[in-house]
């Protein structure tokens, strides 16, 4: 954890201090402008904004989760990049990464959440549990929403990190037990503050996407643009199918059929096989995974969908996504048998009339 | 494990080198004529530019057709800072390719620039002031050493 | 529950399902009619013969309706098919199918889908454009007509639209896609659209009691 003194120091200053050269330096702003998806023509007002920001207390706070998400964010794909991020930042809360437990740690949180009141930056991993007060997950006696509901309150902005508190994810898929909810539902139920929200979903999301989005608030200081789910636009602006290297494949019709086969061999759209890139938002075709070696796709597997809300409720992983999601035959079978009764009913009837209208003649 | 590079890995699709340029799908050729384009510019006296390689959907082979097709110049360079950078001209001349990598070595973002001379390799005016006064301050403890 | 997850889930059923019950109990109530005896004596009882020749030439206008009515055929006909290899041939419709009859086949380059829907569209505004302009074919044309039009050209249009990534995110413009597809289903069963099941049987009747009568055709 970050010491305390440094708090009002400029990025700039505590990188110099920390012997980073100028080259070091500009090394760090191509890089993050390249983690932020900006064009490298933008590098030298990025060098000129970090160098002059102000490093923002962050907390990071873990409800309904599988600290998939802090494993991803710990392993983004450059530590000296990273180690440089958490300089920029001071991370003065994270169950996982601190040294301090119990009622200690539990002190820093409310210290930092007063000290920085209105001005911290909040990352929330994990969806929330609200049915029966949320007896469902409780830290240190508190539960995940009356923790959230005082996080919240003094957060300048918040950023969901991960599918789960981003839309509710795994703990919200049907049946739901928990009644987990996202932080962004719970804003709009008006059970927290309502605050700027980046939801950075993906399960887990890209490392230097969740990386991205911080050198972005640190270099500009406000949220970036966001799309229709409230996710950066420069990292889900487009599908994982729109930017796929297979995707040449798809517009001539080459399919892999199974996942062995020949066309699974040949490296052909893997369509069929039930991959959800159409219908995904996320930057896993250009950005990659483990350092750009490879994605899902890339590696032979269709897209989950992972980072898309209510990911695990949409059918199977493997149906093709223009299957529709049948219910049983016997709908349509009653349904077949009901229109054959009412057609021998209707033709009963004619001919009824029609006896009627032979006789009277 | 040190790194990824410890891992090996059997690229497929990327066996056909001698064909000549092989990449049917993907965007090797794309790049090459971004850098087309840039490089006319910069031959009529415009900006030089930047092309992130990490912003671009590679497919497998790409990157190694973009290497081979563009090849090895005479100039390379590595700059310790924050790790390495490896800065080296290709074949074709005033195409950079910069290589920053992290301090375990690995790659964290790579560059294609096309410009006279790298920024990075340039000596800024704030390095300049300081190298001027660290050298100052060395002639000064030399005289003085001297005059003792 | 998302407009995707709808459309594809309990729209979908239950589109299938008025679609099921709509056509059979067409079929059904059509087909059960009691027909009037005709006591008139047959001049040829190959009746058979005379349905599979109506059914026959009745592809092509006769000779002597050819001049006006040759362009409606032509124009049909481009529509038709045009629907009929972008549905049965673009390979997300025919993965569809599967999953339902559990029977595929091989797909069209997705390409000349796309330029075979465009024709499709073509020739469909074309054929309204004609049925407006002259008076008589506007007089004749009521509700049905128009609609059942819009319900066969909407899901070209929207799928043109998912296809080419426009008008929205590519998920609401498929569902929307969908959706269409669930109108025309549900509206089928009750309209003029029917003639996909009942034409056959109308140009077969016609022939065999044409045969029956011994006129020409």
């Amino acid at each position: 954890m970050a010491k305390d003194d440094d708090k009002e120091q400029t990025l700039g200053e505590v990188l110099r201090q920390q012997g980073v050269s100028r080259r070091g330096f500009l090394k760090f702003c191509a890089t993050t402008a390249s983690l932020m998806a900006l064009p490298p023509s933008m590098v030298p007002a990025i060098a000129k904004a970090l160098d002059k920001a102000l490093r923002p207390s962050v907390i990071y706070l873990s409800f309904q989760e599988c600290t998939g998400c802090a494993e991803s964010l710990t392993r983004s794909h450059s530590p000296t990049l990273e180690s440089l991020m958490f300089n920029a930042i001071s991370l003065d809360y994270q169950e996982t990464l601190q040294a301090a437990a119990g009622t200690a740690a539990e002190a820093a949180l409310h210290d930092a959440m007063k000290k920085f009141h209105g001005k911290y930056l909040l990352l929330v991993d994990g969806s929330i549990p609200v049915k029966d007060d949320g007896v469902y997950s409780t830290i240190a006696g508190k539960t995940n929403l009356q923790i959230m509901k005082e996080a919240a309150e003094g957060a300048a902005a918040v950023v969901a990190v991960g599918t789960c508190s981003s839309f509710g994810g795994i703990p919200k898929a049907n049946p739901n037990p928990t009644g987990a909810v996202s932080v962004g539902d719970l804003m709009k139920s008006g059970q927290i503050a309502t605050k700027p929200l980046i939801n950075v979903s993906g399960c887990p999301p890209i490392p230097v996407v969740i990386t991205g989005v911080l050198a972005h608030y640190l270099t500009f200081g406000e949220v970036p643009a966001l799309d229709v789910h409230g996710r950066p636009k420069v990292f889900f602006g487009e599908t994982i199918h729109d930017r796929c290297y297979r995707r040449p494949f798809y517009d001539q019709g080459k399919f892999a059929k199974t996942f062995d086969d020949e066309g699974a061999r040949s490296g052909w759209c893997l369509y069929e096989l039930g991959c959800k890139g159409p219908t995904t938002y996320n930057a896993c075709a250009t950005t990659k995974w483990n350092g750009g070696v490879s994605f899902p796709v890339e590696s032979g597997h269709g897209c989950l969908g992972c980072s898309e809300p209510d990911f695990w409720d949409k059918g199977s992983f493997y149906a093709p996504l223009s299957t529709g999601h049948w219910g049983t035959a016997e709908g349509i079978a009653a349904a077949a048998a009901a229109g054959a009764a009412i057609g021998i009913g209707a033709a009963a009837m004619s001919r009824r009339h029609q006896d009627t209208i032979s006789k009277e003649e | 494990m040190s790194g990824l590079s410890d891992i090996g890995v059997k690229v497929e699709g990327d066996s056909e080198p001698e064909d000549g340029p092989t990449t049917r799908i993907g965007n090797a050729l794309p790049i090459l004529h971004e850098i087309e384009t840039y490089l006319t510019r910069l031959t009529q006296g415009g900006e030089p530019a930047t092309i992130d390689l990490r912003a671009m959907p590679l497919a497998p082979g790409d990157y190694e057709t973009l290497q081979r097709l563009l090849g090895e110049g005479e100039v390379s360079a590595t700059i310790d800072a924050l790790g390495p950078t490896r800065v080296r001209e290709t074949a074709v001349r005033g195409v950079w390719w910069v290589t920053h990598h992290g301090a375990t070595d690995e790659v964290v973002a790579e560059f294609i620039e096309i410009t006279r001379i790298p920024t990075i390799l340039q000596t800024v005016d704030e390095d300049l002031v300081d190298g001027l006064s660290r050298l100052r301050e060395c002639l000064a403890q030399e005289g003085q050493a001297a005059s003792d | 529950m998302d407009l995707l997850t709808f459309a594809r889930g309990p729209a979908l059923q239950w589109s299938v399902a008025i679609f099921f019950l709509g056509v059979l109990w067409r079929l059904f109530g059509v087909f059960l009619l009691r027909r009037k005896k005709d006591y008139s004596k047959p001049r040829s009882t190959h009746l058979w013969r005379g349905a599979v020749k109506g059914l026959i030439v009745h592809l092509w206008p006769y000779k002597e309706f050819r001049p006006k009515v040759v362009q409606s055929y032509i124009l049909g006909y481009i529509f038709h098919i045009g629907l009929a290899i972008v549905v049965f041939f673009f390979v997300p419709h025919i993965l569809f199918i599967k999953n339902i009859i559990g029977v595929g086949w091989g797909g069209l380059p997705n390409s000349f889908i796309y330029i075979t829907g465009a024709v499709t569209i073509a020739a469909l505004v074309a054929m309204l454009v004609k049925r407006i302009a002259n008076p008589v074919t506007r007089l004749l044309s009521n509700f049905d007509d128009y609609f059942s039009w819009f319900v066969t050209i909407a899901p070209v249009v929207t799928g043109l639209m998912a296809a080419a990534h426009w008008g929205g995110r590519y998920e609401h413009v498929l569902a929307v896609h969908i959706l269409s597809f669930e109108l025309l289903l549900v509206w089928f069963p009750f309209s003029k659209l029917m003639h996909t099941f009942f034409f056959v049987v109308s140009r077969g009747t016609t022939g065999a009691l044409y045969e029956r009568k011994g006129t020409s055709a």
